[in-house]
């Protein structure tokens, strides 16, 4: 309204346009509003410009919206306002249209109705339940389409309705629910006012409207529809009006839709409705009217007059009797006319009052005016007393006047009036007697009849009154009538004195169970009369009559809804009876009025079309799909519906019976799934789908396979939790101790003494090859390993009790071991025992040392004079043990000491280096380094002391002593890296690597990437530092081996470590998959596996990639001087070429770990053929156990099979060096018949797993690899017999020609157990389904390598010999056929072993050697 | 079971889970039987005795977790039962999954 003053102001040309061109409502608007209010004449010229607006618009097709061009035309002024309008922007093709849904039957009026409620403001009349929401649905949803950002507020007097009318309008139209809100009181303003701003249709009170468009939270310019439910209630200064006059005020057109079943009582109230709401046109309907009268369901009204009760009357009279003086007064006074104290009505004493109040009498004394306002309130509280009596019964009226009586003017008054007192004991004693109020037994009489006549169960009852004291007295009376009738009260939330009010909440529980049936009689106060919509109520009792005519249509509303209804008015004769006669012929003067839209009797407005004239919407009827209704308080708004699928499949028959069988229909028995049938299986993690393990299964699957004793895993937990061992290490420990475990059978042992143990065993084997090298019997080997092993337990749970103490416990070990030996073996085994046991020492001690992975460890093992290299890894120690044994066999204790000094110094170099680091560190560092270093010359000088030098030994010595370079270097390496690691991060990297080695050493691959990643980071120094370790193990492998097959197999061995550590620290981080490639890293294998790993770790492939170059570069050295040390001429040569060869494998296969990976390593294969067959073949064992241990651990598979080599290695290496081959045969193939007996069952596990395992990538590799392996055996074993061979050549060049025959069994020795181990292994497999794959791929493998392996059996037969036949030929079948896949390899190293082979013809054992590399 | 629209129809969840609600209630009375005076006391209003009742949203959540632990188990399951070489699944090798698949959520 006050953006059109301007218009008014500016053009004044009213009646120059007619409202012909303009619209109907318009014209209607301005016809009616010509004579009455301001603002209606305000507005007729603009509606009438812009119609004529729209003429010239239309005409030139202006497609500008019209409030835009009144704007620019005309009231360039008033742009504010013109603002609010434009900032609403009509859907230009939604415009074109108005749907109407025809979801329910469509009714004439209703559309008709909508038809003009969407152009003007409209107030509807229409008569209860004949679908006021609808209209008003429709209008707000084609306002919903026409402003796609207009907001549309729908404001209904009461919570229960705003949630009522919520839900129904969006059944009608169904409003996007994600667009509509519900804000009522108890919804706070800041929270109110985001909603204001993120909705677009808002059901609300109307205070909270009024509020928020007071305070500017609610955003008047975005309204373009207001509808106003029970309209009738726009009166006075109720927020309605309020709402609408700011809204008017404020710069807003918008679409005011007014809805009410009774508009009011009198013309003047309708009148006042249609100005407080600005309304245009009435819209009115009654039950009469021909396009209504179809749908309304008929409804008895039936009006029963109740004769007052006896004692009513009785006290009426008293009470007329009080009455009277005050009367007679008051007419004599002048104040009032009526003297009739029958049909005075409190009513006409407020209107007297109030007359008086503005114009007493001239004649009345000031001093009386107290006196007769005193009266006059007495007068109406009696009066209001009397009314209470006739209508409600004796008891509401006694406490009306008992608390009256109580306090206040009245009581002052009144205290002393004898007749009130009367009265009031009339009451009491009617009371106390229990007479029932007639119209209360009335009621029970309509109630039981009607709960005769209709099912208790459908039919619901509505009980009208106005007094809450009268609800109480009827549920009193309710409750004793019977089954039938459950009633509840249904009264407004304030608490009276007299009874508690319904919380909001209370109230709706109450409806929703009168809906549902858990009520079928309502008690309600005024509170009911509105809005309430109870499809189901057939039966309206009022039990007052007097009240206003709205009211009673409102009451006789509640029902006919959905089929006819009654309605029972219960009249007190007398006066009720007569109020309620004169309000009903009131009414219907009312209704004249609002004929024919009520043009005649009111006074409209004119409101905007809001939608441009432009736009005809032509309406469309829609059926509309709608969406459920989803109540917020239940389920929150904005989620839609979970549309439950309802499954109408029906079970078959046969699950039926699954489901009988595992949920039996007696349910008494039910199958209860068992968490521990299957304990093998939890020590492995099982395949997952989507969910990755977590950290409680790999916790759950680190101490199931502790307390199974099989897993590496637990070793290595064991050893975390001990020696904090670094996680490279322990997976060289684990994959050892697994070994060791397997051979020695000792699962029973406790891990941290298995762990001990195996770590013992390996060092042992190294020691072996290091004595063999020595040329050591292999007797004395065998007897010492078997010693060691028998004992193994002992003086392994010493070295680990001594890692503990680690001062002491070196001393005690080579004490012990010494006399392990003694006693176990001859007095060359004892050497070789102490020996190996110095050398199980020191590695237990660099076990213990890597345990602790913190610097001082290495500093310990550095001590270890050659063993220093434990701190980095048990391969320095290894190294350091075989250089040890090296020099103490050949150079005796001065060399050795000199080596170990020179280790130590280097060592101290590192770790002054270290110390430079960390200051802190070194100087532990160098404490323990100190230390130990004293110890372990003292463990040197006794393995000094003990050791029998051969003639070969000496050579060895020499080998070794480079090999203690080599050392040297590695341990530098190792020590750096270890210091790296340790100064970097121990502890975190420790914790990491446990809780990494802990879960990754179970064979948990595809858990690992995931933990992997993070891990990774961690894991990279730690891998690079293994990958050192490594490296140095290999090399001192290499060293060990001094001939070109040790220094081959040092290479495989070295490139295994590698890979092993490698795999091992990748594991940990969830490098498995690298592991594997790693693994493979023996060339078969490698292949297959490096894919996965590359896939599964690239970072961690380049991380290897680094340390594996630093390996390899330092490999390299050590290496060549091994080699070159002990081969002099040809074998130098070759072995520094393999050794290259191997470095660059090995950097090749963390760099490319698929394509190039194989090559080199074919290259290193070709060169150390044979140590890679033995390697092969253990590491196929290994693998086959491994993987039948770990199902997915690749990675202890290949920490296994790395370890395997290298304890292959250092036996082929011994034995090929030995001399005591046949004694040791025997032995030998005990030990590893053990060994593959006690991996045997393993290995059946492991397979299982493997099968059981779902990953298929893993098991593929699996296949793969023991395909590979299986080759590889086959080939190792060839290459074994020619190592055998070779180095029965070698050995008499070296050692004695005694010498090469027992070095020739050994290997043959070897060869069988390597055969005898496949042989195992191929039952296995065969048994288990991965065999059969991995046969297929032997095969397959085998077919393209066949030329390669016939020359490999070839010499493999020549080899074989009476020892190897039986095994031998099993073996060859089986690797025959896998043989296949090492042929390529070993045609590379063929070639390779070619070339060396000139060098070293003369000991046919190059070229085995070769082929065996 | 892959299939997204698939679930678990939260009104049965809600079912399940009232029936067991309402058992351990039951269960919690009889440990608490000893002091029967309280129970009188606070019927209506101790929390104690107010059934359990599940957000709407909670029960989504509910649906969607049991829908991922049952794909979850049947998918570890199969793998093992596919490991085995067999086409059913066997309760035994949901045994084998259980534990782990249990920790795992």
């Amino acid at each position: 309204m006050a953006s059109t003053t301007p218009h008014l102001i500016t053009v004044d040309d009213d009646d120059e346009f007619d409202w012909e061109a303009a619209f109907r409502e318009i014209d209607v608007a301005c016809q009616t509003t010509k004579p009455s209010i301001s603002c209606s004449d305000n507005n007729k010229p603009r509606l009438s410009k812009q119609s004529t607006l729209d003429n010239f618009i239309s005409p030139a097709g202006a497609v500008p919206p019209l409030e835009n061009w009144d704007t620019l035309d005309r009231d360039k002024s008033n742009l504010v306002g013109d603002e609010g309008l434009c900032c609403i922007d009509v859907d230009a093709e939604a415009a074109k249209t108005w749907i109407y849904p025809v979801n329910v039957p469509l009714r004439k009026y209703q559309l008709s109705i909508t038809k003009t409620a969407l152009f003007s403001n409209t107030l509807v009349a229409l008569p209860t339940g004949l679908g006021k929401t609808l209209i008003a649905a429709v209008v707000m949803y084609n306002y919903f389409r026409w402003f796609p950002e207009g907001k549309i507020v729908f404001a209904a007097p009461s919570r229960p309705l705003v949630m009522q009318q919520i839900e129904a309008c969006h059944n009608i139209v169904g409003i996007p629910q994600e667009w509509t809100i519900d804000m009522t009181g108890q919804t706070s303003p800041t929270r109110r006012a985001g909603l204001w701003k993120a909705k677009r249709v808002f059901f609300v009170t109307p205070q909270v409207l009024e509020k928020d468009i007071q305070s500017g939270i609610c955003l008047v310019k975005y309204l373009v529809c207001l509808v106003i439910d029970e309209a009738h209630r726009a009166l006075g200064n109720y927020s309605y009006c309020t709402a609408v006059r700011e809204l008017m005020v404020a710069p807003v057109q918008l679409r005011i839709l007014a809805l009410t079943a009774t508009p009011g009582s009198k013309q003047q109230s309708i009148q006042n409705i249609i100005d407080n709401l600005h309304i245009s046109t009435l819209e009115y309907r009654n039950e009469s009217d021909h396009d209504v009268s179809p749908y309304v369901h008929n409804r008895n009204v039936e009006l029963i007059e109740v004769a007052m009760g006896q004692d009513a009357i009785e006290i009426n009279n008293v009470l007329l009797e009080v009455i009277r003086p005050f009367v007679i007064r008051l007419c004599a006074v002048g104040v009032l006319q009526n003297r009739d104290l029958q049909t005075l009505s409190p009513c006409d004493l407020l209107n007297s009052r109030d007359k008086f109040r503005q114009a007493p009498p001239l004649a009345l004394p000031h001093m009386k005016y107290g006196e007769v306002e005193g009266y006059f309130g007495a007068l109406i509280t009696l009066y209001h007393i009397r009314k209470l009596l006739s209508s409600h019964g004796i008891r509401p009226a006694h406490e009306m006047l008992e608390e009256k009586m109580r306090q206040g003017p009245f009581a002052r008054l009144m205290s002393k009036n004898e007749v009130l007192w009367k009265a009031k004991c009339l009451m009491q004693q009617s009371l106390s007697n229990g007479t029932p109020n007639p119209k209360l037994s009335k009621m029970l009489d309509i109630l039981i009849d009607h709960f005769k006549a209709n099912n208790p169960q459908n039919s619901r009852v509505i009980i009208f009154s106005n007094f809450r004291g009268s609800v109480r007295d009827i549920m009193d009376a309710l409750a004793k009538i019977g089954e039938s009738v459950k009633a509840t009260q249904f009264i407004g939330q304030s608490s009276g004195k007299a009874s508690k009010g319904q919380s909001q909440k209370v109230q709706q529980a109450v409806l929703e169970k009168f809906r549902a049936g858990g009520f079928n009689v309502i008690v309600a106060t005024s509170i009911g009369e509105e809005g309430l919509d109870i499809m189901e109520v057939d039966l309206v009792i009022c039990f007052d009559a007097n009240i206003s005519p709205l009211r009673m249509i409102q009451r006789m509303g509640r029902t006919g809804r959905k089929h006819d209804g009654r309605v029972v008015v219960l009249a007190c004769e007398g006066s009720e009876m007569k109020g309620y006669m004169r309000k009903q012929a009131n009414s219907k003067t009312v209704r004249k009025h609002m004929r024919n839209g009520g043009m005649n009797s009111f006074n409209f407005h004119s409101s905007p079309r809001m939608i441009p004239h432009i736009f005809k919407p032509e309406v469309q009827f829609v059926e509309l799909s709608i969406e459920q209704f989803v109540p917020r308080g239940r389920k929150g708004k904005d989620d839609h519906p979970i549309q439950a699928p309802i499954s109408t499949d029906k079970l078959t028959n046969v699950e039926t019976e699954v489901l009988a069988k595992y949920f039996g229909t007696t349910g008494k028995i039910t199958w209860r799934p068992s968490l521990i049938a299957f304990p093998p299986f939890q020590a492995f993690p099982t395949g997952v789908h989507k969910i990755p393990h977590s950290f409680r299964t790999e916790i759950l699957i680190d101490m199931m396979q502790h307390l199974q004793g099989l897993s590496f895993s637990g070793n290595s937990k064991t050893f975390f939790v001990e020696g904090e061992v670094s996680t490279n290490e322990h997976l060289g420990v684990e994959t050892v101790e697994q070994y060791d475990k397997s051979r020695m059978g000792n699962i029973t042992f406790n891990n941290s003494n298995g762990l001990c143990n195996k770590p013992c065993v390996f060092r042992k084997d190294e020691a072996s090859m290091d004595e063999h090298l020595a040329v050591e019997t292999v007797e004395q080997h065998e007897e010492s390993r078997k010693d060691s092993i028998i004992f193994g337990d002992s003086p392994k749970a010493q070295p680990i009790r001594e890692l503990s103490y680690s001062e002491e416990s070196p001393i005690r070990n080579t004490k012990t071991k010494e006399k392990h030996s003694m006693s176990s073996s001859q007095g060359n085994n004892p050497h070789v025992h102490s020996y190996l046991f110095g050398s199980d020492f020191v590695s237990v001690d660099t076990l213990g040392n890597v345990l602790i992975l913190s610097v001082p460890l290495i500093p310990s093992k550095e001590v270890s004079h050659s063993k220093c290299a434990s701190a980095s890894s048990s391969m320095l120690l290894n190294c350091l043990k075989q250089d040890s044994c090296h020099s103490g066999t050949s150079q005796g204790q001065h060399k050795g000491q000199s080596m170990e000094e020179k280790a130590v110094a280097n060592l101290r170099t590192s770790g002054q280096a270290r110390c430079t680091m960390d200051e802190t560190l070194l100087i532990s560092k160098l404490h323990y380094s100190l230390g130990q270093q004293e110890k372990k010359l003292d463990g040197v000088e006794e393995i000094v002391q003990t050791p029998i030098l051969k003639g070969s030994l000496s050579h060895e010595g020499d080998t070794a002593v480079e090999t203690l370079v080599a050392n040297k270097t590695p341990i530098f390496l190792a020590a750096e890296s270890s210091d790296d690691i340790g100064d970097t991060d121990l502890s975190p990297r420790l914790t990491n690597l446990i809780k990494s080695g802990v879960v990754p050493e179970s064979p948990i691959n595809e858990s690992g990437p995931s933990n992997g990643r993070p891990r990774n980071e961690f894991l990279v120094p730690d891998l690079v530092s293994p990958a050192k370790v490594l490296s140095e193990m290999l090399l001192t492998g290499k060293n060990e081996k001094v001939t070109l097959d040790v220094s081959t197999s040092g290479q495989d061995t070295l490139n295994s470590p590698i890979s092993n550590g490698m795999h091992s620290p990748i594991l940990r981080p969830d490098i498995s998959a690298k592991a594997r490639g790693s693994n493979p890293s023996s060339p078969i294998v490698e292949e297959v596996k490096t894919p996965l790993a590359n896939l599964t770790n690239n970072s961690c492939s380049k991380d290897w990639h680094l340390s594996s170059g630093d390996k390899s570069a330092s490999v390299k050295q050590e290496r060549k001087f091994k080699r070159l040390r002990k081969y002099g001429d040809t074998g130098q040569r070759r072995n520094m070429k393999s050794m290259k060869e191997n470095s660059i494998d090995p950097s090749g296969n963390l760099a490319e770990t698929s394509s190039i990976i194989p090559i080199r390593n074919k290259h290193n294969r070709g060169k150390q053929k044979p140590v890679d067959n033995v390697r092969a073949f253990i590491e196929e064992e290994a693998e086959v156990s491994s993987e039948a241990e770990v199902s997915d651990d690749e990675e202890d598979d290949q920490n296994n099979n790395s370890y395997d080599d290298s304890f292959i290695d250092d036996r082929i290496d011994p034995t090929a060096t030995s001399t005591q081959a046949e004694d040791s045969r025997s032995d030998m193939m005990a030990i590893y018949r053990r060994s593959l007996l006690s991996q045997s069952p393993v290995v059946r596990q492991p397979n299982f797993s493997a099968d059981f395992s779902p990953c298929t990538l893993a098991p593929m590799t699996r296949i793969t690899e023991t395909g590979s392996s299986l080759s590889k055996t086959t080939y190792s074993l060839n290459q074994s017999s020619e190592r055998n061979t070779v180095s029965i050549q070698i050995n008499p060049e070296i050692i004695s020609s005694e010498a090469i025959p027992l070095t020739s069994v050994s290997p043959r020795e070897n060869e069988r157990k390597l055969e005898s181990r496949k042989r195992k292994l191929g039952i296995y497999q065969g048994g288990s389904v991965p065999a059969i794959n991995l046969e297929r791929q032997f095969q397959l493998e085998a077919a393209s390598k066949e030329s390669s392996l016939q020359h490999q059996a070839e010499k493999i037969e020549t080899n074989g010999d009476v020892f190897y036949d039986d095994q031998f030929y099993e073996g060859l079948d089986l690797d025959a056929v896998e043989a296949q896949a090492t042929m390529l390899l070993r045609h590379k190293s063929e070639l390779f072993t070619q070339k060396q082979d000139p060098q070293s013809l003369d000991l046919f054992g190059s070229p085995t050697f070769d082929l065996g590399i | 079971m892959d299939n997204a629209n698939t679930r678990f129809d939260p009104d049965l969840i809600h079912a399940i889970f009232k029936l067991v609600w309402s058992r351990t209630a039951l269960e919690r009375e009889k440990n608490e039987g000893a002091d029967p005076l309280e129970c009188e006391v606070g019927a209506a209003t101790s929390k104690k005795n107010r059934p359990t009742s599940a957000n709407a949203n909670a029960l989504k959540l509910s649906c969607e977790l049991l829908r991922v632990f049952v794909i979850e188990a049947v998918e570890r399951a199969a793998t093992i039962a596919e490991a085995e070489g067999v086409n059913k699944i066997e309760a035994t090798h949901l045994e084998r999954i259980l534990p782990q698949l249990l920790l795992d959520f």
